[in-house]
């Protein structure tokens, strides 16, 4: 009998269902397409890099059960508040509880399980989009192929009726403990204010603003101190940031309806009343849930610009780092075996030779000071360039011929790092190469690989005729070690001047352009030529001093088409789990409004019917109705589009290697207005639909 | 006495050609300011009806209503809101509160949308509270309140605007006895101290014996119409019952 009620009630309801029917499908199905992606070979198998991928992806479906699991909650607690009248009733007529919350469990379940298989189903179509746009991403041919993994539906299986039976068994409690009365007359009444007391409001409003300023500028610190970065320091950040904008948001929706509330004559203007009352009968369900949408915008808006950011950087590394498809370093000069398997597996257009030189305390370095490249570049010796063969690399790339007088230098650097330099060379455009003094002609900034190659950071391009003074500085770093086949260790041989240089000096050069790109095999098979090296090497383990050795390359190898190959993967990874994520919230977050819209249309229909016969004319109810779901919209947005600002600028500095400011600002730019539309549109359509659900009256 | 409501020669009717139904029929009548007229009949005599005419809820099919000198029949669909916020006060059977205002706001809101001053409207609410014995519910909000109190707070809802007139359906109708009796005083008191003009719909005899003119109608056509005059309240009532008796049905009716 009960069964066949409830039934026939969830018959009755199926436009209110609707929307929960969706929802849950919609959450199946994500989860399971992701779950799928996470245990699939094909994708596995497409890169190296790409094991990490599916770890990231499994380790980030704690945050989507987490979303869901709030979504779903409040999904079903809506259709209990919905269909509180409808129990009481029953109550009334003397149904037990016991029997009202087992009826209440078994819809859920038949809505669950038909929901579960509906939502798989959709989720198999969804993976194989998915891959396919990974495949398209790796330029690999894929098939459509209708996959099943039993893994994949096992996990989507626990995560989804875990949290199922978690929120139902919450509304099974609900229900036994609410009186018949409540049930009954849930419509009717108003929340009360957590905090009654306005001084404890203005409290709360203060901590959580101290809360959120403790969180940026830990955050701060955080990311301009690279070095000191720790995990339990980013967990207490982010833990404050929560826990401020929550408190945020509880105090500051009470502050606005008490500042317009308590006062008569603002309560008395205009439509303020009637507004902040609607808004005030739900107080709590509002904080709690703006602070929710507030948080998730947040983490929106960060993950967003984040993944721009590491997108330019990879992109900017390649331009800046790799403009030559072959670029190779050895510590002495004869490339000949690396030429001759050059020139048998890639076409190659042009291909040069050339040295750079060490020189000492030119203070250029000073230029740096304070900023994220002081700890790319040696204290008192930098790499220099012969000006001949800077003008043939130019030429090799493309770029226009410059001239260089006798007493002029050049700064080649990143553009990255032009600013400071300019910022120097305003102050002091002099600088002494072994006592020679010489006038900075210019800071060129094309790219020319300052990032590690030719230079870390910046190269000094010397008059040709300085040629013998070079090599006698260079001499003097590097001095010729024969049982180490003239390659030099430098950090042993200077200790007394205290350089660190690291291990080997790679000063031989040898730049390729070719008329293809190369492959991950060119590349290994070109850095196997190189002679390794076995090096003696103390450590201390357990308090013992252990030695053993390790295989060091004499040489280092740089190829284009490796390198973009390994980004493709990377920002395949990153964008992905961007997208994933912030498709999660966005659904969650639309679904919650759109329930929570048609719930209250529903509920403000009789308000707004009441209006019209007190003789409120409909441009007056457009115009409420449009400041009503304006706060709604607007509050928020408000404090997430606000504190993301710093967040997003300190994470940004460890990126400034790389990344111009220039940039981040208009990552920042295109994050916030691609969100401002896709929520504008959003708006927008709730209003529409909501002023036509209120003028169906009469 | 001026004349602030003429009804002449109104129809209504429902259904299509084949098939009419007369609401009203050719009613007319006039009603005067400060007076207190009632209007009697059974289910689907169609008081309600013209109740739903004068307020503007509903059209007529045909004749006229001026309300002071301006006919309603003809005023233009953007203007009636304005039209029903500046002339017409309501009561209603269920009260017709917003449960997320207090008492107080309620009574507000009709100022707020009448655009009176903020500073004027809480003394105005003062006021008009004190006179009919509310002001100690004004904080309360509606579902902390008896029906009796909700509906004290309509009327209140419904004179502080001072409208020309004040329309008033079943106002006793979800009423117990007692709270039907101190509203009705109330009532008698807004008309007789306020000069407040009153239409009300009503079937209940007790309820009706509070108005100086009472108007029976029966399928759609005034049927009688009797005065109070210096009449005693009682003699009044029962006079009503001897129309109703009349009204139940003619003696050929009944077999």
């Amino acid at each position: 009998m009960l069964g066949k009620l409830s039934i026939r009630n969830a018959k009755r309801q199926a436009k209110d269902y609707i929307i929960y029917f969706i929802t849950v499908i919609i959450s199946v199905a994500l989860i399971f397409s992701f779950n799928s992606i996470a245990v699939s070979e094909d994708i596995k198998e497409l890169s190296s890099v790409m094991e990490n991928f599916s770890k990231s992806i499994t380790g980030i479906s704690i945050i989507v059960v987490l979303t869901i699991a709030w979504l779903i909650n409040y999904t079903m607690k809506f259709m209990l508040e919905k269909r509180s009248k409808e129990f009481g009733t029953y109550e009334i007529l003397g149904i037990e509880k016991k029997d009202i919350s087992k009826m209440f469990t078994l819809e859920n379940i038949i809505i669950g399980i038909i929901a579960f298989i509906i939502g798989v189903f959709f989720g198999i179509f969804l993976y194989q989009v998915l891959t396919l746009i990974i495949m398209n991403l790796f330029n690999q041919p894929y098939e459509i192929k209708i996959t099943f993994s039993i893994m994949a539906v096992g996990m989507t299986a626990i995560y989804f009726f875990g949290i199922f039976l978690i929120v139902l068994l919450n509304c099974r409690r609900k229900i036994r403990k609410t009186k018949v009365y409540n049930l009954l007359y849930a419509d009717k009444q108003n929340e009360n204010n957590v905090i009654k007391n306005p001084k404890g409001n203005i409290l709360i409003f203060i901590i959580s603003i101290i809360l959120i300023v403790c969180a940026v500028l830990i955050n701060h610190k955080e990311f301009t101190d690279i070095s000191d970065f720790t995990g339990r320091n980013m967990f207490i950040a982010i833990t404050m940031l929560i826990l401020g904008i929550y408190l945020f948001y509880i105090s500051i929706s009470s502050f606005i309806v008490k500042r317009y509330l308590d006062n008569k004559s603002r309560k008395y203007k205009k439509d303020n009343m009637f507004l902040y009352r609607n808004l005030t009968s739900k107080i709590n369900t509002m904080s709690v849930t703006m602070g929710t949408i507030a948080f998730m915008f947040t983490i929106i808006l960060i993950g967003g610009n984040v993944a721009l950011l590491l997108n330019n950087m990879l992109n900017n590394e390649i331009e800046m780092g790799y403009p030559f498809e072959i670029m190779m370093s050895i510590p002495e000069n004869d490339f000949s075996k690396y030429k001759e398997y050059i020139n048998q597996n890639v076409k190659v257009k042009d291909m040069y030779e050339y040295r750079l030189y060490n020189v000492y305390n030119t203070n250029v370095r000073k230029a740096l000071d304070d900023t994220v490249f002081e700890e790319r570049c040696y204290d008192d010796i930098d790499k220099v360039m012969m000006f001949s063969d800077y003008n043939k690399l130019r030429e090799m790339l493309g770029y226009e011929k410059v001239h260089l007088k006798d007493d002029e230098i050049i700064i080649q650097t990143l553009k990255t790092a032009e600013a400071a330099f300019k910022n120097y060379t305003n102050k002091n455009d002099k600088i002494k190469i072994a006592d020679i003094e010489f006038k900075i002609k210019e800071i060129r900034t094309e790219n020319l690989s300052q990032i590690n190659f030719n230079g870390y950071t910046y190269i000094i391009i010397v008059p040709d005729n300085l040629i013998d003074i070079v090599k006698k500085q260079d001499s003097k770093i590097i001095s010729k070690d024969t049982d180490n086949n003239s390659i030099t260790n430098v950090e042993q041989d200077n200790e007394e001047n205290n350089t660190k240089i690291g291990y080997f000096d790679f000063g031989y050069k040898l730049v390729v352009t070719t008329y293809e790109t190369t492959d991950e095999k060119f590349y290994e098979e070109l850095s196997e030529l190189i002679e390794k090296k076995e090096i003696p090497m103390t450590s201390e383990v357990r308090g013992e001093d252990q030695q053993f050795n390790i295989q060091y390359p004499l040489g280092e190898v740089y190829t284009r088409g490796y390198r973009i190959g390994q980004v493709k993967s990377m920002y395949a990874i990153i964008s992905f789990l961007a997208f994933y994520v912030a498709l999660i919230f966005v659904m969650a977050t639309a679904t919650l409004l759109a329930i929570q819209q048609l719930n209250d249309s529903e509920k403000y229909k009789y308000r707004y019917e009441l209006l019209k016969k007190l003789g409120m004319d409909e441009l007056q109810m457009n115009r409420i109705i449009l400041k009503q779901l304006f706060f709604y919209f607007a509050l928020p947005m408000l404090l997430p589009f606000v504190v993301c600002i710093p967040v997003i600028l300190s994470v940004g500095s460890i990126f400034t290697i790389a990344v111009t400011m220039k940039e981040i600002i208009t990552n920042i730019c295109i994050i916030y207005g691609l969100f401002v539309l896709v929520y504008g549109i959003y708006f927008i359509a709730t209003d529409v639909q909501f002023t036509r659900n209120i003028e169906e009256i009469g | 006495m001026e004349k602030i409501l003429k009804v002449e020669k109104i129809q209504k009717y429902y259904g299509n050609k084949d098939n009419i139904t007369k609401a009203l029929d050719q009613i007319s009548f006039d009603v005067d300011e400060g007076e207190f007229i009632g209007i009697m009949g059974a289910s689907g005599s169609g008081k309600t009806t013209l109740l739903n005419c004068i307020s503007t809820i509903d059209n007529v099919s045909s004749g006229h209503i001026y309300l002071g000198n301006q006919d309603i029949t003809e005023i233009k669909e953007a203007d009636i809101a304005k039209f029903r916020r500046e002339n017409l006060g309501f009561i209603f059977q269920d009260f017709n509160l917003l449960d997320t205002l207090t008492m107080e706001e309620n009574i507000a809101l009709i100022l707020t949308i009448n655009k009176i001053p903020e500073k004027e409207i809480d003394t105005k609410i003062k006021d008009i509270a004190k006179k009919l014995g509310i002001e100690n519910i004004l904080n309360k909000y509606p579902y902390q309140v008896s029906g009796g109190q909700k509906q004290r707070t309509a009327a209140c809802r419904a004179i502080v605007n001072s409208p020309k007139i004040i329309l008033a359906d079943e106002p006793t109708g979800s009423l117990d006895s007692k709270s039907a009796k101190q509203l009705l005083e109330i009532m008698e008191d807004m008309n007789k101290n306020m000069k407040a003009t009153i239409l009300m719909v009503t079937h209940d005899t007790f309820t009706a014996s509070y108005c100086s003119k009472i108007l029976f109608l029966k399928d759609g056509k005034i049927f009688n119409k009797i005065e109070k005059g210096e009449k005693q309240r009682k003699d009044f009532y029962n006079e009503i019952l001897d129309v109703l008796a009349l009204l139940g049905g003619d003696a050929r009716d009944v077999r």
